[in-house]
């Protein structure tokens, strides 16, 4: 691999490069689905191949080849370049990259046990005791999932930097859906998405207990059929940290990417309501809010040695206390700021552009607890799980919905109630924020499906979080 | 030198070589895909993101004993075809046994490559950023910012498998994405094609430039039930939506589908169907399991006439396979490829003069389900919104939320646009004209 990094580096400077840089990755992804007591799928992707960046004349150009050979990534090179030349038949605002020092360092996520070694069967035996818990009386469809993702890496760059890496994920989930009386209502754990996915080993999987909390979603998924409208009104509302994990991820980390604000995904993803001129000033959250983009984190899906551009994994408060204070960047964006690279610059697989991407967007956990929360609440709704999430552009207005919910009144939880939605605009929402829970219930969480980038990129972060109370949200039923 | 030049061999070939693989007594099927795709991505007026990559990927189906198996591997060297089959079958010893998904037996159905552009497989690096210079100038002359990406890409899929079945054929897609921005404002506009020269450039360049003229220094407007003009990207994405939630059939044989064939479901002027046969849409010929994709009416005048389906539901349902089908096996079921909304006889400026009081959309944003059955969704409106009084477009208006049921906005129609535009889809590409609907709910 490090030989196939140096001829695309040697064959892109020969072409004219001022700066390149490659990815060489190999990369296996296992599944394994149980639908309704049957195996549905269990497959196997391998994936290799080298991503080559090149800088000329100030200009990008990236190419992704599968060939291996020295003529097959002389000729990746060769075309980076030429699309790099391209670039500069419209205006050329000249890339600028913020120090970094040459590394070489080697990185592997720690695990217990590689979740590869683990045989197929007693990965589909566990999820056919998971089904057959979920098997009760009004469950239409059932639906278990196991993943592993093993991705291996060298990075060099033309700066002399030469990283490997070996990720390590592992992940499992459940779904049971009940069918009747014009709903359809479904129950996941540990999480929705399909999984909880961690960068860990086969050991969270163990203590997830996946066919100890079967039984138990299925019955909230049959109960959620009958189960009264959620109230409507502006109330006190307790998040789960699954749901204030995706709140986190879509209100704080998305708007807190420097490329967004800058404008290069303001034809896709969106630009940010967050400028430059508010860091250090602007009231993003109350006092109980602290959130930090930390790829340190262990067992988190953004937790690495060094990102895309061979910059170290850091920690960086995003918001200290409620008060904005930094962004997610790159050594491209971080310049534009007259900053150091956060470290965030992330690809999906070799033939994709490296960008900025969530690495572990973590809310830090406060010193209440979910019960004191609750018990502390005279009416309001506690909400689990999400169901579906829409914000706007500029990551302002939000809407997000869950699969269940539990009616608070005079500090109990009196019924379950369905199809909740809350809404909301992001700052009014976090300085509501009236108390986190304690470490206690913070928990680390993966979110698999994180979509960004043209050509479109689907990315695997991590997000801390634990149950958080907010004051006068709009709640009602969908 | 293009992205065909890091083109390797032919695709049927090596279906053909991985099957001689195969160990006596399993059945099989190969599905060898590969997309040679180029993106030329702009902001703040320059090109800042620039890419090509050529990505070959093989697929092994294996059965045998009542078990089964799936290796893919992105890689096309012999060394991968060998790999690929003893991964296959280590997944499908391992397997417990069952009733696997039968392998589809071949349906006679043409290769027809009625969505592929010579024209897309040639086009260079510089010709991508001649288009997007189109867009950027356009923009500059007037005062604005242009922002979007330049896509070209050709795939080619072969299926061979132990059932005799052996096609393959080739579809490509060039789509342009232009957003303007002004001092206090934006505009949106896309063209999607399977040829390039078919994408309409400078029109594309001089619709999103005037719009975003228009769209600056939009007011606050009461959320509340509104009627609305939409465009065709508004209407695409409601009916990718339509489909996602209600038009496969796992979704209705689970009983998660608005569908009820034979009873009106919304108003007799909208008929939907998914018809391959649409050059604009880029169509591929079959499925992911090798089936012909037929043409498919879903809702007729209104009434709902049928879902599509992959051999696993048509098995179910006791009809034929329609053939949008994803790789078998799978939990998504089949899903429609190629949704085309019937035309109707209005044109955007008489839907404006015939709304009294009411928004004109021109997209919506982050749109995702929150009650599937009932088909509600909700989302923002973006890059073009305006408030329409008196049969004329008044103002701008900052953008609002939606949560609205598809199906209920649809039982209202006033007017169905004659022109249709194409826009790409999550699983294929869409063909929608402008709609003038009855009541529209914005929420926030």
């Amino acid at each position: 691999m490090r030989d196939r990094a140096a001829t695309a580096l040697d064959a892109a400077v020969a072409a004219g490069a001022a700066y390149a840089d490659c990815r060489v990755v190999e990369r296996t992804v296992q599944s394994v689905t149980i639908r309704n007591g049957r195996v549905n799928n269990v497959s196997e992707l391998e994936d290799a191949g080298t991503g080559i960046r090149v800088l000329v004349d100030g200009a990008w150009g990236f190419c992704g080849t599968q060939r291996d050979d020295p003529a097959g990534l002389e000729e990746a090179a060769r075309l980076a370049v030429r699309i790099a030349r391209a670039s500069a038949r419209t205006p050329v605002a000249r890339v600028r990259l913020a120090q970094a020092p040459a590394v070489t360092a080697t990185y592997v996520t720690p695990v217990s046990i590689d979740p590869f070694s683990v045989t197929l069967d007693r990965k589909i035996d566990l999820l056919l005791a998971a089904d057959a818990a979920m098997d009760v009386a009004g469950i239409t469809t059932r639906v278990g999932s196991l993943g592993a993702v093993r991705h291996h890496q060298i990075f060099a760059s033309t700066e002399g930097s030469c990283i490997e890496q070996t990720i390590i994920e592992t992940g499992g989930g459940l779904d049971a859906t009940a069918t009747g009386d014009g709903e359809v209502q479904t129950r996941s754990f540990p999480n929705s998405f399909g999984r909880q996915q961690l960068a860990a080993g086969w050991e969270i999987v163990e203590e997830m207990d996946l066919p100890g909390n079967g039984t138990r979603i299925a019955e909230e998924a049959v109960a959620l059929l009958s189960a009264d409208p959620c109230p409507s009104g502006r109330m006190t509302l307790i998040l789960d940290a699954t749901q204030a994990a995706l709140q986190v991820h879509e209100s704080c980390g998305h708007p807190t990417e420097l490329d967004r604000v800058l404008g290069f995904e303001a034809a896709y993803a969106g630009t940010s309501f967050l400028m430059p001129d508010m860091l250090g000033r602007f009231r993003y959250g109350s006092e109980q809010v602290t959130i930090t983009a930390d790829a340190t984190s262990p067992g988190g899906l953004g937790t690495f040695g060094y990102d895309d551009e061979g910059v170290a994994a850091q920690r960086t408060l995003l918001i200290d206390r409620g008060i904005f204070t930094g962004y997610l960047s790159s050594r491209e964006t971080a310049s534009q700021v007259d900053a150091p690279s956060g470290g965030t610059v992330r690809a999906e697989s070799w033939n994709r552009l490296p960008l900025i991407r969530m690495t572990n967007i973590n809310l830090e956990p406060g010193t209440s607890s979910l019960e004191e929360m609750i018990a502390t609440t005279e009416h309001g709704v506690y909400l689990e799980t999400n169901r579906s999430w829409s914000i706007d552009d500029r990551r302002l207005n939000f809407q997000f919905g869950t699969q269940a919910g539990w009616e608070i009144r005079d500090g109990r939880r009196v019924r379950l109630v369905r199809n909740p939605l809350y809404s909301g605009n992001t700052p009014e929402f976090w300085n509501s924020c009236d108390a986190v829970a304690g470490r206690a219930e913070w928990r680390m969480y993966g979110v698999i499906n994180c979509g960004k980038g043209q050509p479109g990129q689907v990315m695997h972060v991590g997000h801390g979080a634990a149950p958080c109370r907010f004051r006068n949200v709009a709640v009602r039923p969908a | 030198m293009s992205q065909a030049a890091l083109h390797g061999g032919d695709l049927l070939d090596m279906a053909d070589r991985i099957l001689r693989r195969i160990p006596a007594g399993r059945e099989a099927e190969v599905t060898a895909t590969r997309t040679a795709s180029a993106l030329t991505r702009f902001a703040n007026g320059a090109i800042h993101q620039n890419v090509a990559d050529c990505t070959t990927r093989l697929r092994l189906r294996l059965i045998g004993d009542g078990r089964a198996g799936v290796a893919e591997m992105q890689a096309e060297s012999d060394d991968a075809a060998a790999a690929l089959v003893q991964t296959a079958e280590t997944v499908r010893s391992q397997a417990p046994p069952g009733e696997p998904v039968p392998l589809y037996a071949p349906d006679g159905g043409p290769d027809a490559e009625t969505g592929y552009g010579a024209d897309t497989e040639a086009v260079t690096p510089e010709q991508r950023a001649d288009h997007v210079a189109v867009v950027c100038g356009a923009a500059r002359d007037r005062g604005q910012t242009a922002f979007g990406a330049c896509e070209t890409g050709v795939t080619m899929v072969a299926m061979a498998s132990t059932t005799g079945l052996r096609r393959s054929a080739r579809h490509s897609v060039a789509e342009l994405i232009a957003v303007c921005r002004g001092e206090d404002g934006s505009a949106y506009g896309a063209r999607f094609a399977a040829g390039v020269s078919d994408l309409g450039v400078e029109d594309l360049a001089a619709e999103v430039v005037e719009r975003c003229a228009r769209n600056q220094r939009a007011q606050p407007l009461e959320p509340g039930t509104y009627q609305v003009v939409l465009s065709p990207y508004a209407v695409a994405e409601m009916l990718e939506y339509l489909g996602l939630m209600g038009l496969g059939g796992l979704a209705l044989s689970e009983q998660r589908s608005f569908m009820r064939f034979g009873d009106p479901i919304m108003s007799a002027s909208v008929s939907i169907s998914d018809d391959v046969t649409r050059r604009e849409l880029a169509p591929l010929a079959f499925d992911g399991e090798g089936a012909t994709t037929r043409p498919v009416t879903l809702i007729d005048n209104g009434v709902g006439r049928a879902v599509v389906h992959d051999s696993v539901t048509a098995t179910r349902a006791g009809v034929a396979t329609t053939g949008h089908s994803f790789p078998q096996p799978n939990s998504d079921g089949p899903l429609p490829r190629y949704l085309c909304l019937t035309p109707g006889e209005g044109s955007e400026e008489s839907m404006i003069a015939g709304c009294e009081r009411g928004l004109l959309v021109t997209r919506f944003w982050y749109v995702r389900p929150v009650h599937p059955l009932a088909t509600i969704i909700t989302g923002m409106t973006r890059d073009g919104t305006f408030l329409i009084a008196n049969g004329r477009v008044l103002r701008p208006v900052r953008d609002l939320r939606f949560t609205q049921s598809i199906v209920g906005a649809l039982a209202d129609v006033r007017a169905i646009g004659a022109n249709r535009l194409a826009s790409r889809g999550y699983h294929g590409a869409t063909l929608a004209p402008w709609m003038h609907l009855g009541g529209f709910t914005f929420s926030s």
